[in-house]
Formats: structure tokens, sequence, C-alpha cells
């Protein structure tokens, strides 16, 4: 029993750490943050539904436990809605420390929403050694996530853009608008469609048409205005409802989600799909999920992109080691990983020019595959409109198609 | 003994207070939001804006008709199929297969089920491959509405297929305790054909004991969510997903509105149940004049045959969903129009094995714990119950037992929030008891269901030749009856085992992320693409399930190894 005074002590001394430590946000040297990290337990929670995404997180978690002694439990979940609403759960039960979650996958919507209703850890990106490497002068939304400004409550961790993949055995000659797609349509009867929103694929496809179609696309990039909804919109109706009839199922069933639109395409039962990963098809091809003959286009004038992020909930039970885990996840090393098609694909947040010379190497060696696009074919990058549009954009979509 | 009757008390107490306050106060703390009180949003004034919101919805009148369609279809329908094969098939061979292929039936979880049945009738599916490109020249699938149709309809047979063997098991039990074969004998010496024998004189019998598990059956039917999720229409989806969206909405607002779409959930399915109930009522006493009509033949024996054939379907649809399921998860590319896949692969098992090692330890402790814990307050009421009708003193506690149903009643969705809540206040969500006790909750009932009609057929005379024997009521418990009643005390533990393992959203909302089981996984990876991973997950989760049953089959036959008389 001679240890235990030792661990009284050390108990001692790490209550008295917490107490100091009461504001994890509070400017803090970023050793005291990786000391305080030590022995932590991060549960990280986000979508599970990708083996491979499953198997990037659990050698990040393998690695922040060798680097730093901390320790990540990866949480999987379908839906991180579900996550959002244990969080409020614990705000509604008063819990405003010793909270379930630590790190969680967000972006957009859910950004917006819970910034809005506090349940985020106030600024603390500014601290991570690694941040200064974003490219937050080129790629605007790691610092305007669906325009509402990240003032640091999220730290970036990929690059998404809105891509078409399609089956070139039986398409030849993809269409490079929305207009050429409803010809596409017409004349393929059958062979498209998206998902219902609220699916957040489903919503991109909806917005990208109305960035496209509409006559007055600055206004979306304000809070939704709804004198002005209607004339905005109307393009997009009219679009949508010549295009529904010649969708697969004529229109009257929807899939549900974009994963679901990639068993479709692999069945054959639609030619062309959607991604948010440019280098998705490239990373289904290595896996055998899908055929080789599967290649990507985008449309001309550029596609929607956007930025996923990690983010600490304001209650968070191991917040300094949430922040050591997003950093590493922020490093060269850890973002080099995650953009190799055959680990998982996800471009990277990071500027190449600011790494150094060994750094950017990491980058270059990795091999683009056949089925992704190289950034001069991504082309334009279209931001993603105010998050205020998707609710009223959801709401008249389904009076108009899910009644 | 009055002093063992008043130990015995406690246990419909305990029973109780199991179910009645925590869903009470989870129904109160979810029904706080649909009046507009979720201080977390900021929002802490009473108001009806939540329901006028939802009635406002474009989707609801859509979803209502396919939660009906759906969820009272389903149910009827497999009332009645499952009551038609047993009066078509009972005493045939058939219907011994069919006792045989419950155990495997029962261990295939719902939503596996439904990914290899979607399988096999979409257009891409199995069945349009078995006949294409010849001779039905599709080169590529048919742009047909099967799975997911509008109507609800491959929504229904999903849920038909998949509740028709859990009420084939409850007649099974039910039967057990009526002496079919002399009923028959007596029916058919006075002249009745095999379906008046049944509808004059079995079923009337055997329906009271039916009465739970057709309402449980409704009410899991109006309200689920995962293969609505996978096979129901998607323009409106049914209530049951909306609710589960608003919950999962990025606007922290619509958290309202799905409250208040849960409060509906459980208003439609309370109306469905009373609806149940008032036609049982009317069929019973339409039906009991006619039942002394004396008529010794039914129309209807002519069709006697399609017993048979729709238990083959049945039995055909579940196999070739589960054939489905195995060859996907050895699958490495399996494209339409090929029959099987093209190339085999085995890495699809090698990444989940290492992984779900530790989700599969908990699904199984929690099931066990669970099950234990189900069959000790079990055969508690059990023996309490038998203990009050020796004595003739009817108790209120063991009156209102059937508050032990309540959660197969109730939808799951229209009370987990709140629950959630309650946890939260008390310290208690994410830990070893708070779920152990989420799955009693769900597991309990069942228990309670399968395990009633052997455990209230026993014979006491042996307890009584038991007692004087060697005397003590616990010693004869234990020495005698619950060994003899064993097979069916495992049986229904093992479909209570079945039952904790499939608990998804009781353990996502009561887990805070901390339990990752084979359920959790399974439905995460389910909200992904890769069809050949989702199977190996699937079928991880049947073989746990499965284990449960064998035990409960190959335990009592090891256990009565030398004793001829039990091993029937």
């Amino acid at each position: 029993m001679a240890y235990l005074p030792m661990r009284l002590l050390s108990i001692v001394i790490v209550m008295l750490f917490l107490i100091v430590c009461q504001d994890p946000a509070k400017a803090r040297d970023w050793t005291e943050i990786l000391a305080a990290a030590r022995g932590q337990t991060v549960y990280f929670n986000g979508w599970g539904g990708s083996e491979v995404i499953n198997r990037y997180i659990s050698w990040a978690a393998e690695q922040a436990g060798q680097r730093y002694g901390v320790t990540v439990k990866h949480v999987k979940v379908a839906d991180i809605g579900d996550v959002v609403s244990r969080i409020l759960a614990e705000k509604s039960g008063g819990r405003t420390s010793g909270g379930s979650v630590d790190l969680m996958w967000i972006n957009g919507e859910n950004f917006h929403a819970m910034k809005n209703n506090g349940l985020l850890l106030p600024s603390y990106t500014q601290l991570f050694p690694n941040y200064p490497l974003v490219d937050t002068e080129n790629k605007v939304s790691t610092l305007f996530d669906f325009t509402v400004p990240v003032d640091n409550q999220e730290s970036p961790w990929g690059m998404a853009q809105l891509v078409f993949l399609y089956d070139s055995e039986i398409v030849t000659d993809p269409p490079a608008d929305m207009r050429e797609l409803l010809q596409f349509s017409q004349n393929n009867k059958g062979r498209f469609t998206y998902p219902a929103p609220p699916d957040f694929y489903g919503t991109t496809f909806i917005k990208q048409a109305l960035l496209e179609l509409t006559t007055d696309r600055e206004l979306l990039y304000t809070p939704v205005n709804s004198a002005r909804f209607e004339a905005v919109t109307a393009p997009l109706w009219e679009f949508l409802d010549s295009l529904h009839p010649h969708l697969w199922r004529s229109g009257k069933a929807h899939p549900k989600s974009a994963p679901e639109m990639k068993r479709l395409l692999a069945d054959r039962e639609i030619f062309i799909s959607l991604s948010f990963n440019p280098a998705e098809a490239s990373n289904a091809i290595a896996t055998g999920e899908l055929p080789p003959s599967i290649r990507t286009y985008v449309h001309d004038g550029g596609t929607i992109g956007n930025t996923h992020f990690l983010a600490i909930p304001f209650n968070s039970s191991a917040a300094e080691g949430a922040m050591v885990v997003a950093n590493f996840l922020l490093s060269p090393e850890a973002q080099a990983r995650k953009s190799d098609p055959a680990i998982w694909g996800d471009p990277t947040v990071l500027a190449l020019a600011k790494l150094s010379p060994e750094q950017r190497s990491l980058f270059e060696a990795i091999p683009l595959g056949a089925a992704t696009l190289n950034p001069e074919e991504l082309g334009a990058v279209l931001l993603e409109p105010h998050a205020s549009w998707v609710a009223a954009i959801e709401k008249e979509w389904q009076s108009r198609y899910s009644k | 003994m009055p002093g063992q009757r008043s130990r015995l008390k406690i246990f419909p107490a305990l029973a109780l207070a199991i179910f009645l306050l925590p869903i009470l106060a989870g129904l109160l703390f979810t029904w706080a939001p649909a009046f507009g009180y979720l201080s977390a949003a900021g929002s802490t004034h009473f108001s009806l804006e939540p329901f006028a919101t939802l009635l406002r919805h474009p989707s609801l009148p859509g979803a209502l008709r396919s939660t009906l369609i759906s969820g009272v279809g389903a149910s009827l329908l497999s009332l009645a199929l499952a009551l038609w094969i047993a009066a078509t098939l009972y005493g045939t061979r058939l219907w011994s297969v069919i006792e045989l292929s419950l155990a495997p039936l029962l261990s295939l979880p719902h939503a596996a089920f439904a990914i290899g049945f979607t399988f096999l009738i979409a257009p891409s599916g199995w069945l349009i491959r078995a006949v294409s490109p010849y001779p039905s020249g599709f080169t590529y699938p048919p742009d047909w509405i099967t799975a997911g149709d509008p109507w609800a309809v491959s929504l229904t047979l999903t849920m038909l297929f998949k509740e028709t063997p859990f009420l084939l098991l409850m007649i099974f039990s039910g039967l057990s305790r009526l002496d079919v074969r002399r009923t028959i004998m007596i029916g058919r010496s006075l002249g009745y054909r095999r379906l008046r024998i049944w509808t004059r004189l079995i079923i009337p019998q055997l329906y009271p004991m039916l009465r739970l598990p057709l309402l449980a059956v409704l009410a899991y039917s109006l309200s689920v969510v995962d293969l609505a999720y996978i096979i129901g229409p998607s323009l409106p989806p049914t209530l049951a997903v909306l609710i589960d969206r608003w919950f999962n909405a990025p606007e922290i607002s619509s958290r309202l509105v799905g409250a208040a779409g849960s409060l509906l959930l459980l208003f439609v399915t309370l109306a469905c149940i009373v609806s149940a109930l008032a036609l049982e009522y009317l069929i019973s006493k339409v039906g009991s004049r006619k039942i002394l009509d004396g008529r010794r033949q039914s129309p209807f024996e002519v069709l006697v045959p399609t017993g048979s054939l729709y238990a083959l379907v049945l039995l055909a649809v579940n196999l070739f969903s589960l054939l489905a399921l195995i060859l996907w998860s050895v699958a490495h590319s399996w494209r339409f129009p090929h029959f099987f896949p093209t190339r085999f692969s085995l890495t699809n098992w090698s990444t989940p094995l290492r992984q779900l090692l530790e989700p599969l330890s908990v699904s199984a402790l929690a099931a066990l714990l669970s099950c234990l814990l189900a069959i000790i307050l079990v055969v508690g009421c059990f023996e309490n119950e038998q203990n009050l009708a020796r004595t003739r003193i009817a108790s209120i506690s063991q009156r209102s037992l059937w508050i032990i149903y309540l959660p197969l009643l109730i939808p799951q969705i229209s009370f987990l929030f709140g629950i959630q809540v309650v946890l939260v206040i008390f310290h208690l969500d994410g830990t070893w008891p708070a779920l152990v006790w989420v799955h009693l909750v769900f597991v309990l009932p069942y228990v309670f269901l399968t395990l009633a009609n052997a455990y209230r057929s026993y014979d006491q005379r042996y307890s009584y030749v038991g007692m004087t024997l060697c005397g003590g009521p616990l010693r004869t418990l234990f020495r005698i009856k619950l060994i003899m009643l064993a097979k069916p005390i495992l049986f229904s533990m093992a479909v209570g085992f079945g039952v904790s393992i499939a608990q998804y959203l009781p353990t996502l909302y009561v887990g805070a992320g901390r339990f990752a089981t084979i359920t959790t996984e399974t439905v995460s990876i389910a909200s992904g693409s890769d069809r050949r991973v989702m199977a190996v997950y699937a079928l991880t989760q049947l073989l746990l399930a499965l284990t449960g049953f064998l035990t409960a089959i190959v335990l009592p036959a090891a256990m009565f190894r030398k004793r001829k008389a039990m091993q029937n």
C-alpha cells in the first residue's frame, strides 16, 4: 500500500490542475495542453458507415496513444444528429462538464445549430501548432462553414467537393451542367436520381441546381429572404418539375442517401451517381465496391465545395485530449495519409505551399488514381449558400414532392 | 407459509417498479418539448406551436397513410397467416419443419432480413438476375418499383415475413397448453372438417394467448424505424422515420416537432390497439352465435393446400435472404446481371473480425445479464401468481402486471429521448446498470410471454410430491420444478437474449456512446454503401443470436441425456 500516498498526491495535483485549467479555451501554452491530455480518453463521435474511414480513424487512434498518451475511442454512429441530440439532452439535464462527447465530426447546419445554442467549446483551434498550415487563404470554407464564421470553434479536417460518378462503359459523354443532365435523363429514363432531402447529399444536389439556375446568386449568400424566396428559387422548381418524371422510379421513390446511390450505380440501376469526395471513385474501385469503369466528372462553372470539421462540445470531459487529437489529424503526416485514395482519399485542408519540402513530398508521392480528377479538372469551387437556405428549400421541396 | 408469500410479493412490485417509473418519466420528459419546453434550446414557455407545425407538415398525411397500411396490414396479415398455417398444417411433416426452423428464423435480425429481402426483390436483385439477361432480355435492371414502393407494400411484406415466425412461436407455445390432439379427435368424431375444428374449437381457446403478442406486433410495426429506412417508402417515409429525422435534424427546434410527432405516434398506436380490441369483441360477438350453428364444413376447406404454399414461401424467402447475405459477405464484385459473384474474397471478414470482438462481448454480456435478471423476475412473478391462486387472494400488484407489457405497446421513440434526459440528471447514462436495465425493459416482456404457457401448465402435483418427500419449497423449486421446466425456461431466455442483442435505439439513447454493441456497429455500417461489409456484420449478429438458441436446445439435451421422459 506504499503507493497510496503517491496516488493521493497525484490525484490532488490533477484536481488542482483541473481547477486551474477550468477554461481550456483560455490562451494557454500548447505544452500545458499536451501535459493535461496525457492519460485522457477521448470519445470521438462520427459517422461510422465506411470501413475505409473507420480503419483510418483506428490508425489515428493508435498514433495518438503512442505519441501523446491519449486513448481515442471511436464511437460510430449512423447519423451525427443522434450525437447532437445527446449533447442537447446533457445540457437539458444540467451537465455542463463531464459530457460524453469529446470530439465530433460535423459541418454545415449541425455546426450552425450547435454554435447558436452554445453547445460548442469557445475558440481553441488558434492554439494548435498545425493550424497555421491550413490553407485559409484559398480554401475559404475552412473559415466560413456554410458561410457561418467558424471562429476557431471547429478544426478543419478535410475538403469536399460535389462530383458526379458515371459508368464510362455506358455513358460516353457525361453532362456538363444541369441542363445537359436533364437532357441525359430524358434520353436515359430512370438512370439518374438523387437522395431525398433532408439527406445531406440530396440537399447539396438541389443547392447545386439552384446555384446553376438562379439569376440572383448573391442573395443565396445572405440569410434566407422569405420575400424573395419564390422569385429566386422559381427556376429551380421548374427544373425539378421537368426532371422528376425522368428520374429513377419516375421520381416516385428516391434513394435515402448517397451510399445507397453508390450501390445502385454498382448494381447498374443508375448510370450517374454523386459524391462529396473527389477520390471516392478511385477508392471504391480499389476496394472492389465499384467496377473499374467508373469515372468522375464535374459541371462546367464549378460545383459546391465545403470543409468538414472536428468540433469539441462545450461540456467535453477531455477537451485537452480532443485538441491534441484534432491537432494530430491536422498534421501533414495524418493529412497526407488521409488523402491517399488507397486509404481514404479525402482531400487535405492544408496549403502545400506552407509545408516543408519533406512534408510536401508526402503529398506528392500519392498517386491520384485513374478515376480521380486533378485539381485543374475539378475546376472552380462554389461556396455553400447560407445555412439558413437549407431549411427553407427542404420545406418547399417536401411540400412539392413528398406528400 | 405467510413468510414465503410476502417474500414473493416483492417480485411483481419489483417488476412494476422497473417499468412504470422510468417509462412514465421518459414519456413526461419527451412530452415537455412537445408542448414547447426545451430549456437547452432556449424554449421555456408552454405552446402548442410544435403540434401546429406537425399538423401543417406536408408529409404528414402520406406518412400516416404508409404507417397505417404497413403497421395494421402487417400485423393483421401475419396473425391471419400464422393461424392459417397452424390450421392447415398442424400434425403434418411441414409443421415439424416449421417448428425446427423457428429458432434460426427468430435469430435472423430484422435489419439483416430486410437487407437480404431487398436484394431478393429489387429490380437488380436475385429474382430478376435469375432470368437475366436470358430469357428476360434485361442487360440493365428494369426501372420497376419493387423495394421501397410508395404504397409501403414491400415494407408490409418484410414485416409480415418477419412477424409470422414470432406469432407461430406464440401459437406453438399456446397449443402446448391446449389438448389439441384430443380436441381434433372429438371434432372429427363429430364430423367436423379440419378448418371447422380450428375455427370452432381451437382458435377460440387459443386466441386469448395470442392477444398480447398480436398487440405487441401491432405496436412494433407501427413504430419500426430501421426496417422503414431500409425498405419503406421514401416520399414521404413513415411517421416513425419522420420523427426519427426530426430528433436528428440540425435545427434544434425540430426536436420540438419530433416530440409532438412521437406523441401523435403514441396516440395512433393506442387508437390501433383499441380498434384491434374492438374488432376482436365484434368478431367474438358475431362468432359466438355462429359457433353453435352445427355446420361441419366450411367453403374454405378447398383452400387448405394454400397453407403449405405460404409456409414454403415464408421459409424460402428467409432462406434465400440469408443465402444472399452469405454470398455478399464473401463477394468481391457482384454486379447485375450475374447470378453469382464474379469474384470471391475473404477480406470482407478480416477487418470486422478484429473490430467486432469488443462489440460482441458487450452485446453478449448485456444480453446475458438482462436475461438472467429477467428470468429471476419472471419466475418470481409466476411463483407469486401460483401462490395467490392457491390461496385465492387476488392482489392488486398481480392484476397490474400487464404493465410489464407496456414497453412493447408504447413506441420506443415516444419515451427514449425523455429517458435519456432523466438518466443524464441522475448521472446514470453510459453506465452498465442503465444499459442492462433498458435492455431488461424490453427483454422481460418477451421472456414473460414465451414462458407463460409452459410455466402455467406445469403440473403442480410434482411440486407437492417434492415437498412431501424432501420438504422446502425452495428446494422443490430448484431441484424439481425448474429442472423439469428447463427447456421452456432456456428457450424463453434465448428469445430474450435475441431481443437484447437487437436493441438499437435504447442502446444508443442510454449508452452515451460508451457501449458499442454488435447492433450499433451494424446499424452504423448499414448507413454506408458497402453491402459486403454489411452482410458480414449482419451475419455476425445472427450468429450471436443463434448461439443463444443453440444453447437453449443443446443444454437440455445434454442435461437430460440419461432421462428418457425428458427427451421429447
